[in-house]
């Protein structure tokens, strides 16, 4: 069974559908990628799943029970747990504090919670930070931050929202590991990613967005060749990019 | 694992034993005199802000209202002695209780709003209450509850010929304050109450049920605000709407709170020592000139305070320790690189 399940998801702002009737799953284990060009819906559609805002219609199930308009906090309590594009660090506590806040979903005992908070701390680089004020820290620390403080909570479904944009090819490298530590760790996830090098080479799936519809859905080999996602989103360029990149591959 | 929280929390609970080692030598020294009711109040001032600071700091969320709060602990126990002849205790127990459903039913709406309207909401309680209070006979009305003499004690929480009794009364409510604040401060409920304040929505992404936290500061905090209305009346020994629920005496909560620097432990402390002896003494000084001028010298130094240090107080004493810190961090570099 899927662990999370959307079905016929649409959400309207007014007169403006930010999501038309969209559909998929998310098997236990994997990696699934929601990818697409600017105002294609993905934020959208990750707010109606994490509850920030109702769906105006469609349903949602999460291992098994809907969450269909269940307020955020016990979407996050039944395990899943999102971070934030626009980073959002509680500002005048420090980074330690904030990830401590996370930490304290599965229990008020003090000593556990530090425990846990620790490890991610560690876990995420974290540890040269932990006194800081979460407020002024760099861009690349403030997105690691938001991830510390969303596995603090133990998730079942990570869902990230850009955690790699703005960062450095370096700091990519480092989240693309630190992705994979955490699938491994058994944490399924579910990321929206703007760098297509990125998201390609860690996906088991990928759905593409564009205008708020559903374009495709298939494993990343297939979706850089799909004709519509090629003009819709990554254009010739791209494509002709991982065309020759695979087979330099295959001759090395 | 969090040295520089722990450094800070030793010096605060050293500093706070070390004052409550003092604090009963104080009565001996200063039996009966004006230190003595300005120690007292001072107390009570500070314990009534640390109360508010737990939603008004802490929560963040800025209340007007908790005249209301004190006026119904206050009440409480003036009922319990005047209209019904008993200790005042079980009133004040009662006031508290109600304090704190009325707060709930208060705040549950305006929760759901997001900006200044809680703090618009809490500013019209006060003047509504207030003139319930004013024409409502079963709690005295306009001319408010006046103590008849009974024998003096704790169990009557009452003193004629001594202010040492309500010293130590005074002492143990700051102590029971600032403890319950200092407990919660380390534990969930605390990191949830400033994760709400910091970023409601952000806070709820990791499991946190906002509104349920909100309103669970808010009932405490308007639980311990009406306790310490409940000895503010016990120590003045009457009272009407105006002592208690005005809008001056919110102000009170608020201001305290924040010149001392709101959302931190010692703040609402410091606050107190700096803004009761300058209300006191300039009354028992200046109070010929027609009243008010404590209220002059207060509002200018909370303008001060806020263009200046909005952190109050404890922000003052932030940058002092930091600008001291790198001077030695200096000294030392200087002193590496001389041995260099």
């Amino acid at each position: 069974m899927a662990l999370l399940e959307v079905r016929d998801v649409t959400k309207k702002f007014g007169e403006l559908v930010a999501c038309d009737r969209v559909s998929f799953t998310v098997e236990a284990g994997a990696i699934v990628g929601l990818i697409g060009p600017n105002g294609a819906g993905k934020t959208t559609l990750f707010n109606c799943v994490s509850g920030l805002f109702p769906a105006s219609s469609g349903r949602i199930f999460f291992d098994g029970s809907e969450i269909t308009g269940l307020p955020s906090y016990r979407i996050a309590r039944m395990g899943a747990v999102r971070t934030f594009q626009v980073v959002r660090p509680l500002k005048d506590m420090t980074v330690y504090d904030n990830v401590m806040v996370g930490a304290f979903m599965h229990g008020a005992g003090g000593t556990q919670a530090r425990e846990t908070a620790g490890l991610c701390i560690e876990m995420c680089g974290l540890a040269a930070f932990a006194d800081r004020p979460a407020g002024d820290l760099p861009i690349g620390v403030k997105k690691r931050l938001e991830l510390a403080r969303a596995l603090a909570t133990k998730p079942r479904l990570l869902m990230l929202d850009e955690v790699m944009a703005g960062l450095t090819s370096t700091e990519v490298k480092t989240a693309l590991e630190l992705i994979r530590t955490i699938r491994k760790s058994g944490v399924t996830l579910l990321i929206v990613e703007h760098i297509m090098e990125a998201i390609m080479p860690i996906a088991d799936r990928v759905v593409v967005l564009d205008g708020g519809v559903k374009l495709a859905e298939g494993p990343p080999g297939e979706i850089i060749h799909d004709e519509r996602v090629i003009t819709a989103y990554l254009g010739e360029k791209f494509s002709r990019r991982m065309q020759a990149r695979k087979e330099g591959g295959t001759d090395g | 694992m969090n040295p520089h929280a722990l450094k800070r929390n030793d010096l605060l609970r050293l500093a706070l034993v070390g004052l409550a080692a003092l604090a009963p030598l104080v009565p001996a020294i200063a039996a009966n005199s004006f230190f003595m009711h300005v120690l007292i109040l001072i107390l009570l001032y500070a314990s009534m802000a640390q109360a508010w600071n737990i939603i008004g700091g802490y929560g963040g969320q800025t209340s007007f209202g908790h005249a209301v709060f004190f006026g119904i602990g206050a009440y409480g126990a003036g009922m319990a002695v005047v209209t019904y002849g008993m200790s005042p205790w079980p009133g004040a127990l009662i006031g508290m209780l109600s304090a704190a459903v009325v707060a709930v039913l208060i705040s549950y709406p305006c929760f759901k709003l997001s900006g200044h309207y809680f703090a618009i909401a809490t500013f019209a309680i006060v003047e509504i209450f207030n003139r319930v209070f004013l024409v409502w006979y079963w709690v005295g009305g306009a001319l408010g509850l006046d103590y008849p003499l009974v024998e003096e004690g704790l169990a009557n929480l009452m003193w004629y010929d001594s202010k040492a009794g309500y010293f130590y009364c005074a002492l143990t409510l700051f102590v029971l304050v600032f403890g319950i604040v200092r407990f919660l401060e380390g534990h969930r409920f605390g990191y949830y109450l400033r994760a709400v304040r910091a970023g409601q929505e952000t806070a709820e992404s990791l499991g946190v049920n906002s509104t349920a936290v909100k309103l669970a500061a808010m009932a405490l905090s308007a639980a311990l605000a009406a306790l310490c209305g409940a000895f503010f009346v016990q120590y003045n020994l009457r009272v009407d709407p105006g002592m208690v629920m005005s809008l001056d005496m919110s102000m009170k909560f608020v201001l305290v709170t924040i010149l001392g620097g709101a959302g931190t432990l010692a703040g609402p402390l410091l606050g107190a020592a700096v803004l009761v002896p300058l209300q006191e003494y300039t009354r028992a000084l200046w109070g010929g000139l027609g009243g008010g001028v404590d209220l002059i010298i207060f509002g200018f130094l909370i303008v001060v305070i806020v263009v200046k240090q909005p952190a109050g107080i404890t922000g003052i004493v932030r940058d002092i320790a930091k600008r001291l810190g790198r001077k030695s961090a200096a000294e030392k570099g200087g002193a590496s690189l001389g041995a260099a």
